[in-house]
């Protein structure tokens, strides 16, 4: 890996580029899924290559190749330096200055998910599966999944680091429809799952055949649930969609790239703007946002990202004021402060791009039942269903699978289609309370979407239960 | 190595059942962000999938590998996956030979586009953006897929697809265009860019409105979108026979208005064609909606299997990675109606919105084809029958079905709207959508200004 980083590299400096780097990659993953006692799909692919970076002229160029030989290496440095040098614009990039560091990292694992076999993964599923079977219940879902990646990145500067990066996941989801309506219900988060670096540990904790008869009940009783009431009222949404409102209404707006424009055509832009740091009210004092690479488990844990700066634990939020971006090299230098640290790119064949590292809502206190107790008449939201926000990350609505009333502190009666809009700053404000440590859970998400060609990542976000005051539930 | 002689070399690493997908791609996209290039992106991939069968127990493998050491451990792989499978009885087996039919949508002088044609046609649309800085790219791609297997099955298909696509924004308003097709030559770069321009200028000074139910008129992008996700879960068997399709316990009956009429339609040669799905089976065109009336769904060979009663694939087979996603139209096409222009729907919708494109559209109720998403880019209020002044990104929240059931009116020409966004593998796809004019759009919430 090294060596072929390595001629890329330097074919790339020899064709004129200021600066470039390489990125070897090796990247496999398992996925099993069952659906109604059988298996719906048992896949295991592989796909390494390539990934060259150059600044020639002040202009990027990217180019990737599949193949990992000599020639592979060259002619990718060859390619990104001729579109560099073709590269319509102005050009005046640079790059945040770095001290060129070199170490190897792996995820730390107990059980290596890809030494379980396979027949194991597979039993799992069609535990949990049968598990959710009863009377109503339409589709029964179960998966698991595991992926490595192995990757060396090399650039002019002198930086060398290579990582191995493991991680696991697991979910079940369960459909029940009666009289034209109908319901679905997942654990521990809707969307294949959730997921961790971690070992096989992590699935196995998950428990999902001992959750699959709350899952199933639950999906049940949802087609014979009222809906949810519309109207202004408090809401508590439980730490899975807490867990996506940081990543949409944080998370995107603060990556500098998005501010910059950068994302505009696809992804969309940021209400932020750089001047914004370090004077905007983004919520309450109660909100304390930290995007923090080196959490233990984190999708987005690395101990260097794919620029090769070191991972860094960065305040965001702190008491409701912006303190903080989410930064490449490029944009660190463009807005003055840092260093970089959130690049990561979708395997070989993509560019890096600023991406949220483990984006945490930091813990407040007490329990989920303290902040239902301080809820005369309100509604209680759990597990994200629907999800969509303005290009700038301002309106947004949400939906989640299932709700229930809270009256005089207490919860009654389960409400189905429970939805509820917001504007993301007065939204914030309106935090009122984060339940404490105990409570808080990292989920981990692995279809977050951005760039062209389109690229997913994988992020984590650590949430507590929390409490929003005047809240529009419903489409009003 | 073509994606033929790579899915023969993979199947030659296995002894009995067994079939071989293979896709190649030799792409390029540059992509502009203030006027200039910040992103591009060159990419030489192949990669073969491998489905192996030991006695209705079926395993999946890819690699890209594709040496004899990497097909050998490939076919290992999918060989254990297999063997780690119970029995599915389910399993309708391999597809039988076929003889897909002759479609265009491969262009040589598009195929032999390279990084330089990829710069200066990204180049062509930033100058044509004038005062307005335009973000967007320009891309080019020439692909191969052929599917072979044990069966005798052996089909192939080289595709190329082209497009451009331009925001121009500044911090006033914005503004936006886009055009594919598998000839890059059919794709004018200056008149994207030109086009988004000129609605971004009209876009200053965007107003709020009240949230309520508005008549409105959708340019094709919106359409096209709307659609797109709509058809997720309704127009796919696999929605139907798990009830979260809006057709379930529909079919038959008329659920639009009858100026409705859609098919998916792989093999039209305005689109961007395709001659077989993921499985070899040749692409039919099927009839969704007929006058407003749910005729049918797309069907792979293992929803056919599980429905019975005759239903039989369509040729809509995704690829492995996405098969518990059920076969989706990947051509949808909506019947023309009969306006000569977007003024003209304008003038049927007398007072109302109209909307140039849709942003993070959201379902918030698949059985009831219930989507959220915002305006972007380009909306207006309709007064007296003409396009009028800019408005802020609208909320809508809508009924998908109740948008359809009331409709004023669609142009007489369809526009071909790229719905990849070139996630993962490059396997080019598009709706072919009219601009329409419905009585219903509810609009449950404002969001900022166009612009930057």
């Amino acid at each position: 890996m090294r060596d072929l980083c390595a001629a890329a590299v330097d074919a790339a400096t020899a064709a004129g580029a200021e600066y470039a780097d390489a990125r070897v990659v090796m990247k496999r993953n398992q996925f099993v899924a069952t659906k109604n006692g059988r298996v719906e799909r048992l896949s295991d692919s592989e796909s390494e290559g390539i990934g060259v970076r150059v600044l020639l002229n002040g202009a990027w160029g990217f180019a990737a190749d599949r193949r990992l030989s000599a020639d592979g290496a060259r002619d990718a440095a060859i390619r990104a330096c001729t579109f560099a040098r073709a590269a319509p614009g102005k050009h005046s990039r640079h790059l945040a200055p770095v001290t060129p560091v070199s170490g190897k990292h792996r995820t730390p694992v107990e059980r290596d998910p890809f030494e379980v076999p396979l027949e194991e993964k597979v039993a799992q599923c069609l535990e949990a599966d049968e598990a959710m079977s009863g009377p109503g219940i339409l589709v029964r879902q179960a998966m698991v999944r595991a992926q490595r990646e192995h990757k060396l990145l090399l650039t002019s500067e002198g930086t060398e680091v290579e990582q191995e990066l493991i991680e696991c996941g697991a979910g079940i989801e369960c459909a029940a429809a009666r009289d034209g309506l109908f319901q679905m219900r997942s654990y521990p988060s809707a969307q294949v799952g959730s997921s961790c670096q971690n070992g096989w540990e992590y699935v196995e904790g998950l428990d999902l055949a001992g959750q699959a008869p709350r899952v199933a009940e639950q999906a049940t009783a949802l087609v014979r649930a009222d809906e949810c009431p519309s109207g202004v009222t408090t809401v508590v949404l439980d730490a899975d969609q807490v867990a996506l409102q940081v990543h949409e209404s944080v998370g995107h707006p603060t990556e500098l790239d998005r501010v910059y424009g950068t994302e505009a055509s696809y992804a969309g832009t940021s209400f932020l703007k750089p001047s914004d740091l370090g004077s905007l009210r983004y919520g309450s004092e109660l909100m304390n946002i930290t995007a923090d690479p080196t959490t233990q488990g984190g999708l987005g844990s690395f101990a260097f990202d794919d620029e090769g700066v070191p991972a860094e634990r960065t305040p965001v939020v702190e008491a409701g004021l912006l303190t903080g971006f989410l930064t490449s090299r490029e944009t660190a230098a463009r807005i003055g402060a840092g260093n970089g640290g959130s690049m990561r790119a979708d395997g070989w064949n993509r560019m890096p791009l600023v991406r949220m590292t483990n984006l945490h809502l930091e813990p407040g206190e007490g329990t989920l039942e303290d902040l239902l107790a301080e809820v005369d008449d309100g509604v209680y939201m759990e597990t994200n269903r629907s999800w969509s926000i303005d290009d700038k990350r301002l309106n947004f609505q949400f939906g989640t699978q299932i709700a229930w009333e809270i009256k005089r502190g207490k919860l009654g009666r389960m409400l189905r289609d429970a939805t509820y809009t917001g504007i993301t700053p007065q939204f914030w404000g309106s935090l009122d309370a984060v339940a404490g440590r105990d409570f808080w859970r990292l989920y981990g998400m692995t279809n977050c979407g951005k760039g062209q060609p389109g690229q997913s990542a994988h992020v984590s976000h650590g949430a507590a239960p929390a409490r929003f005051r005047n809240v529009q539930v419903g489409v009003g | 190595m073509n994606a033929l002689e790579v899915a023969k070399a993979a199947l030659n690493t296995v002894e009995g059942e067994a079939e071989a997908v293979a896709h190649v791609e030799h792409s390029g996209l540059a992509r502009f962000a203030g006027s200039e290039v910040h992103q591009p992106t060159l990419i030489e991939n192949a990669l073969v999938t491998l489905r192996v069968v030991h006695d209705n127990r079926v395993g999946v493998a890819t690699t890209n590998k594709l040496g004899a050491a990497g097909l050998g451990e490939l076919a290992r792989r999918a060989a254990d996956a297999a063997e780690s499978a119970p029995p599915d009885e389910t399993f309708p087996g391999l597809a039988p030979p076929a003889d897909p039919p002759a479609v265009q949508g491969y262009d040589e002088e598009t195929a032999a586009l390279g990084p330089a044609d990829q710069a200066r046609l990204a180049a062509a649309a930033i100058d044509a953006g004038g005062d307005v800085p335009v973000y967007g790219f320009f891309t080019s791609a020439v692909s191969e897929l052929a599917v072979m297997s044990t069966t005798g099955l052996s089909v192939h298909q080289r595709m190329t697809d082209a497009t451009a696509l331009v925001v121009a924004a500044d911090e006033h308003g914005s503004g936006y265009a886009e055009q594919t097709a598998w000839r890059a030559g059919g794709i004018d770069p200056t008149a994207v860019a030109g086009a988004a321009a000129d609605k971004a200028q009209r876009t200053r000074g965007a107003a709020e409105i009240d949230p309520g139910v508005y008549r409105a008129v959708l340019e094709p992008y919106a359409f096209a979108d709307l659609l797109d996700y709509f058809s997720h879960d309704t127009l796919g068997a696999l929605g139907l026979l798990d009830k979260r399709s809006y057709f379930a316990d529909r079919l038959g009956q008329k659920v639009f208005d009858e100026k409705i009429s859609i098919t998916d339609d792989a093999l039209d040669p305005r689109g961007l064609p395709k001659a077989f799905d993921f499985e070899g089976t040749p692409k039919r065109p099927v009839q969704l909606v007929e006058q407003g009336v749910a005729r049918g769904v797309v069907w792979d060979r293992a929803t056919a299997a599980q429905a019975g009663r005759g239903a039989e694939s369509t040729g809509h087979a995704p690829p492995a990675e996405l098969r518990d996603w059920g076969p989706l139209p990947s051509a949808l096409s909506v019947e023309p109606g009969d306006a000569e222009s977007v003024a003209e729907l304008a003038e049927l919708v007398g007072d109302g919105l109209y909307i140039t494109r849709l942003h993070y559209l959201g379902v918030v109720h698949p059985r009831e084809g219930i989507i959220t998403g915002m305006t972007r880019d380009g909306t207006f209020r309709i007064r007296d029958g003409k396009i009028a002044e800019p408005l802020v990104n609208l909320r809508f929240t809508i009924a998908v079905p109740d948008f359809l059931r009331d409709v004023c009116g669609l142009t007489n020409k369809a526009a071909l709207v790229n719905s990849q966004n070139f996630y993962g593998e490059r396997y080019p796809y598009g709706v072919m959508a009219p601009a329409i004019a419905s009585e219903r759009f509810p609009v449950t919430g404002v969001g900022s200004k166009p612009g930057i």
